[in-house]
């Protein structure tokens, strides 16, 4: 007989969520309490958001966890993602002169953004490690140009100079992050 | 003295030690939320059990699981020496400080 289990999505969004020492036994816990506690209770929709709660506790704690530099990186790219989602978005609506070029530089800024907090969040392999230091350095370089531009222009945006900052930090924060962390290993 | 333990903590630890051989994660968890009488998320009862574990007032062991969990190991846990002298000492400084107060406290308005 086949045993109800949670959507195989979740439960692979929660192994991502686990370390390494505690993938297994975790993930049996959560499932037993699902198959005989919640799922009886409360039936597969609200058992299937119990586990998808739990997981997300995971996130929170993974996120925050470690030395104070690995919060601080993951504040600053959540920060970053967000504002080069924001400014994709400002910049399709509005259509000003150049509009493309701006849209795909605050997509970069967005997917650098999210690249960082996969890597905080999964250990990256070597490669993956690369690429995304490869794209904080150029992130950090286009935030301090962005600056540059902006004390020398006549209207002062105060959001450019929050996002620019940001950015730099984010590049010092990954480049630590990265030098001072080992790469997973593959299984 | 060593460092006091905190609410969380102490529930944790209690819980540990009335599952006695039974405490694994799920069992914890559980025991902890009868305790402080409140849902608690996992995460946080897992990265407790673990900080715990890294300063030595628990110990763990792994052992075979069970077909609800798909086979999957067990984790269980006991106290360590350490950590039953810390659960003893975090009480003892909560009744000295306690000491001499009326409970429970009124205004004085």
């Amino acid at each position: 007989m086949i045993q109800p289990a949670p959507p195989r999505w979740l439960e692979r969004m929660l192994l991502c969520c686990l370390p390494a020492r505690d993938r297994e036994t975790i993930s049996g816990d959560l499932l037993e309490e699902y198959r005989e506690e919640q799922l009886p209770r409360l039936g597969a929709m609200r058992a299937n958001l119990w586990y998808l709660r739990q997981s997300i506790s995971f996130l929170a704690v993974r996120s925050v966890q470690g030395p104070p530099m690995k919060a601080a990186l993951t504040c600053v790219s959540v920060f970053t993602a967000a504002a080069g989602v924001w400014l994709a978005l400002m910049e399709h609506i509005l259509k000003h002169a150049g509009y493309g070029e701006r849209t795909a530089i605050a997509a970069c800024i967005a997917i650098q953004g999210l690249a960082t907090l996969l890597l905080l969040l999964l250990d990256g392999r070597f490669v993956f490690r690369a690429v995304v230091l490869m794209g904080a350095v150029g992130v950090a370089l286009l935030g301090a140009s962005a600056i540059k531009r902006i004390l020398g222009a006549p209207h002062f945006e105060g959001f450019v100079l929050l996002i620019g900052s940001a950015l730099i930090v984010q590049g010092v924060l990954t480049l630590l992050f990265v030098l001072q962390t080992r790469p997973a290993r593959t299984p | 003295m060593a460092e006091l333990l905190g609410a969380f903590e102490q529930a944790i630890l209690l819980a540990v030690w009335n599952l006695a051989e039974d405490a694994y994660g799920r069992a914890v968890l559980r025991g902890a939320q009868s305790s402080l009488d409140r849902q608690v998320a996992a995460g946080a009862v897992y990265a407790t059990l673990d900080r715990l574990e890294q300063k030595n007032l628990i110990a763990s062991r792994l052992a075979k699981g069970t077909p609800a969990r798909a086979g999957r190991v067990r984790r269980y846990y006991r106290l360590t020496a350490t950590g039953i002298k810390a659960l003893n000492q975090s009480k003892a400084a909560l009744e000295q400080v306690w000491q001499g107060a009326k409970w429970p406290l009124e205004s004085k308005a």
